[in-house]
């Protein structure tokens, strides 16, 4: 039986035709992937079958009956469920509070906690998901966090499960813990939409896989049919190199180093411990580790937004503990980062304006106090040709281009910074094989020109694909330095838990 | 639509471009005119149902408003609209300029207040008044020479002051995280009972009067130019427009501008954009906020030297609040602010008039406020005004709607 069909669903945009008359169907207990680039219109067609979105046309079929979806209440009424990518939970309920909220038990007029728990422990018991009912759920790690979340759509029904991206924001062992759970789910009968960019994983759990591209269905192959490099030339369109080719540089002087850092998070925790390290121009030094390991906090000291509480910092041999952004940008350095929307650039501004951020002040964009957007635009033009940031208006807003398409705006405007030291952390997150792949290139190019760049990543095949010299880090400590023809990813994998490490070093 | 057509370029040198958006988009005009005219509706239903009649409400409303020439009593009545106006879009800018860099300066009003004691102490203070007193007399039939001078530097102290008074709160939110809101309110009232309650009658009382007669006079080279006798209006209106100008300049030509704007872009929780590429943003939030009190500041000189020649006891609150809402109808553009300014400036003309028709006066201020309340729903205006284009679009072309529906 089909548990859900789309015919011919078109979604129009102003200026954009989203989904161009797509049609697919999902057999009831089949986990059905659907891969594309980012921007080619999962998103969109997840949010038509989820009723957030109302088709331009086409039809939805659920259980072989035609369904009306104007809202997510009438997805939920036909029992379809949404895990987001972005967890809709609050970080300070309890997780039997955030699976019930919405739909809770009650006493009379009062919420009926004790059932709560209850309901929710013989919920995780019947689909083997363990999780503590009464935990709060910010504090636990985001791999669980998507349980409860999961365990929420569940209890409101669902049959068929639409999974947006869910593994973005797993590490590779929660990955294969989700998996497990899906696989479950599928042996009670689940059907399951997986959105995904990553061909590995959509290899490793679906049944049959649909590959969309600039809104069009480019075709739907069962799994045994295919192969990583046959989905991603459907993807792109053409054939896709995910090798990475090794660059020789010779080695400079040292460009950035640090001894015995120690930075605090927010909360006040020391998160970064006796960190040192240097990175030399034509080295790519790569940082491996889990998630939640102190990158963040190191990056954060690095670019001047936390002061370190100790240790020593310096940028070309000139000491930089105690200096702003602009002090270390005006020393040379540049940063690519993970978080676009937040740091990376300003959404509402124009390709055109966002393009010289941070040199802004410089001759020839700016005279004294007067902007000159004129030069500023011929500017971005002429980035926009050189990095083919599409669709390629620099009067567009950053906003409206692809993730894709923003970070080679992000490229664009940090490498042609004055700069000899590149921080470029998780600089291939959420993006697909092509925006990747030119990541990749751009590091690679910077390397060669002598640069030094520290690469900060979750993704070990990127870590050993680029890196001259890999340091490990696990709770706030470098617990490990090799190189990647000396070690393979479980090695690092074992490493970036802690296994093998001298727990006396650790605490 | 040609960029370099006349008119654009016209729109543009006010600022309805903001700086390189590809499609300027229309909805900012319509979205505003069609609050307008809601609030216009709802008005004279609101006066029909009070049992009056509201096209004569209207008819006396804008036939005294100064909008429409004509008649005896119009230079007159023109002259009060660009009085009133002129300090409606002072605060009514300040507030925009804030906006933009993503700030809610609800402190317009002390910083209106501000500027004007201070304007008022250096109009009368005998130093400076009788230097420029002399200067005059010296000078002969030169003697604008010395009450322009002696006029410029009474509004600059008085837009310095009030600047200051608008950066201290912001030094306030960046060094100590204390909102905006709250630290422009606060000091709302500091200054205002500071003033009222202490300067204005106590130091800067004559002794021979009493205390309910407000400040000294300021001298006669302090007053601003009279520029069309016999009525009282003034340069206000002039340098107002020039500072609608220089905002303008500021937000989209200059590169502090070009920061202030990427701050109000990102000033959502947790957005660091323009920090991490290592804009000072606490440095420009200060300064933005003194350049904010400045404006709002000139807009309380233009009240002593303009109009009332001394801080007078009888002084009420508002120009400050006014603002907030011409800068909402103005959607916080330096040109709308201008048109919004003279749209409640001609409401609050021709309000007298209308108590004639025994109308009370408040009507025009129900629908000011109605006006406001049409302009904070402009999700839903837009949303509706979307729909209608669309409905009309897909009327006209209906084959490709029918075939997709199909």
């Amino acid at each position: 039986m089909k548990a859900l069909e789309v015919r011919n669903i078109s979604k129009m945009f102003p200026g954009n035709l989203a989904n161009d008359n797509i049609s697919f169907s999902v057999e009831k207990g089949e986990i059905f992937a659907i891969v594309g680039e980012n921007g080619a219109g999962k998103s969109t067609l997840m949010n038509i079958i989820y009723g957030i979105y109302t088709p331009t046309a086409g039809e939805i079929y659920v259980n072989e009956q035609k369904a009306r979806i104007r809202s997510a209440e009438d997805a939920i009424q036909l029992h379809m469920g949404m895990v987001h990518q972005e967890f809709m939970l609050i970080p300070r309920f309890t997780v039997a509070q955030n699976v019930v909220v919405g739909d809770e038990p009650r006493k009379g007029i009062f919420f009926d906690y004790t059932r709560a728990v209850r309901e929710v422990k013989e919920l995780s018991d019947k689909v083997s998901m363990t999780v503590d009912a009464t935990a709060i759920t910010g504090d636990l790690p985001v791999g669980i966090q998507q349980r409860v979340e999961i365990l929420k759509v569940l209890r409101r029904g669902a049959e068929i499960l639409i999974f947006d991206e869910p593994t973005a924001v797993l590490t590779p062992e929660e990955t294969q813990d989700l998996f497990v759970t899906m696989r479950k789910l599928q042996s009670q009968g689940k059907t399951i939409l997986f959105i995904s960019h990553k061909l590995k994983e959509v290899m490793d759990i679906a049944d049959r896989i649909a590959v969309l591209r600039r809104g069009k269905v480019q075709g739907i192959v069962n799994k045994k049919d295919t192969n990583e490099e046959e989905l991603a030339r459907m993807m792109v369109g053409r054939n896709v190199v995910l090798e990475i080719p090794r660059v020789e540089a010779s080695v400079g002087p040292v460009a950035f180093s640090c001894h015995d850092l120690r930075v605090k998070n927010v909360r006040g925790m020391e998160t970064v411990r006796d960190v040192s390290f240097d990175v030399r121009g034509g080295e790519i030094v790569g940082i491996a580790g889990v998630q939640g390991n102190g990158q963040d906090e190191l990056v954060n000291a690095m670019i001047g937004f936390t002061r370190p509480t100790s240790g020593s910092m310096e940028l070309n041999g000139k000491s930089m503990r105690l200096v702003t952004t602009a002090e270390l940008r005006r020393q040379g350095m540049s940063y690519i980062t993970e978080d676009r929307a937040r740091r990376g650039l300003v959404m509402p501004y124009t390709v055109r304006d966002n393009s010289v951020m941070g040199q802004h002040l410089n001759a020839p964009f700016s005279r004294g106090l007067r902007m000159d957007y004129d030069k500023i635009a011929e500017f971005a033009e002429g980035k926009v040709k050189e990095y083919d940031i599409r669709p390629g208006d620099v009067t567009d807003t950053a906003g409206s281009l692809s993730g894709g398409n923003q970070q080679k705006l992000i490229l664009a405007r940090e490498l042609s910074l004055p700069h000899n030291f590149l921080i470029a952390s998780q600089p291939t997150r959420g993006l697909d094989v092509g925006a990747t792949e030119f990541v990749y290139r751009k590091l690679l190019e910077e390397k060669k020109s002598g640069k030094a760049i520290l690469l900060i990543s979750l993704e070990l095949s990127e870590i050993l694909g680029l890196s001259d010299r890999i340091l490990v880090m696990f709770e706030g400590h470098i617990v490990g330095e090799t190189t990647p023809d000396k070690t393979t990813e479980e090695a690092l994998g074992l490493l970036m838990l802690g296994v093998g490490v001298d727990r006396k070093v650790v605490s | 639509m040609s960029e370099n057509s006349g008119t654009n370029k016209f729109l543009r040198i006010f600022g309805i471009d903001s700086q390189g958006r590809k499609r300027r988009d229309p909805l900012n005009v319509w979205v505003p005119l069609i609050s307008i005219a809601l609030a216009l509706v709802v008005g004279m239903i609101v006066i029909a149902v009070s049992g009056r009649n509201p096209f004569r409400a209207y008819a006396l409303l804008f036939g005294d408003s100064g909008l429409i020439p004509g008649g005896s009593a119009w230079p007159r009545e023109f002259a009060e609209l660009l009085i009133k106006s002129a300090m409606y879009i002072a605060t009514g800018l300040a507030i925009a300029l804030a906006f933009k860099g993503g700030l809610f300066n609800i402190g317009a009003e002390g910083q209106f207040w501000v500027g004007a004691i201070v304007a008022t102490f250096f109009g009368y203070w005998s130093p400076v008044a009788g230097a420029f007193g002399n200067m005059a007399t010296a000078l002969g039939s030169m003697a604008w020479i010395a009450q322009l001078l002696h006029g410029a530097i009474c509004i600059i102290l008085g837009m310095l002051a009030g600047g200051a008074w608008a950066a201290f709160a912001g030094f306030l939110y960046v060094k100590r995280g204390v909102n905006i809101v709250i630290g422009t309110i606060m000091l709302n009232w500091i200054a205002w009972f500071l003033i009222t309650n202490w300067l204005v009658t106590g130091p800067m009382t004559p002794p021979t009067q009493t205390f309910t007669s407000g400040t000294y006079y300021v001298a006669d080279t302090a007053k601003l130019f009279r520029i069309m006798m016999p009525t009282r209006l003034n340069t206000s209106i002039i340098l107002v427009l020039l500072a609608a100008y220089a905002t303008w300049f500021l937000l989209y030509k200059t590169t502090i501008g070009y920061e202030i704007r990427a701050i109000g872009h990102t000033a959502n929780i947790g957005m660091e954009a323009p920090r991490a590429q290592g804009i000072n943003v606490n440095r420009r939030i200060v300064q933005m906020m003194f350049f904010s009190g400045c404006l709002a500041a000139m807009g309380g000189c233009f009240f002593i030297l303009g109009m009332q020649y001394q801080f007078p006891n009888t002084a009420t609150m508002g120009y400050g609040w006014t603002g907030i809402g011409v800068a909402l109808i103005g959607q916080s553009e330096p040109i709308g602010v201008v048109l919004a300014g003279l749209f409640i400036g001609a409401l609050r003309t021709g309000a007298t008039s209308m108590q004639v028709a025994n109308i009370p006066k408040t009507f025009s201020n129900i629908i000011e406020g109605l006006a406001v309340g049409f302009i904070a729903l402009q999700v839903a205006v837009r949303y509706y005004l979307v729909k209608f284009l669309q409905r009309r679009r897909a009327h006209a072309d209906p084959p490709a709607e029918q075939e997709a529906a199909a």
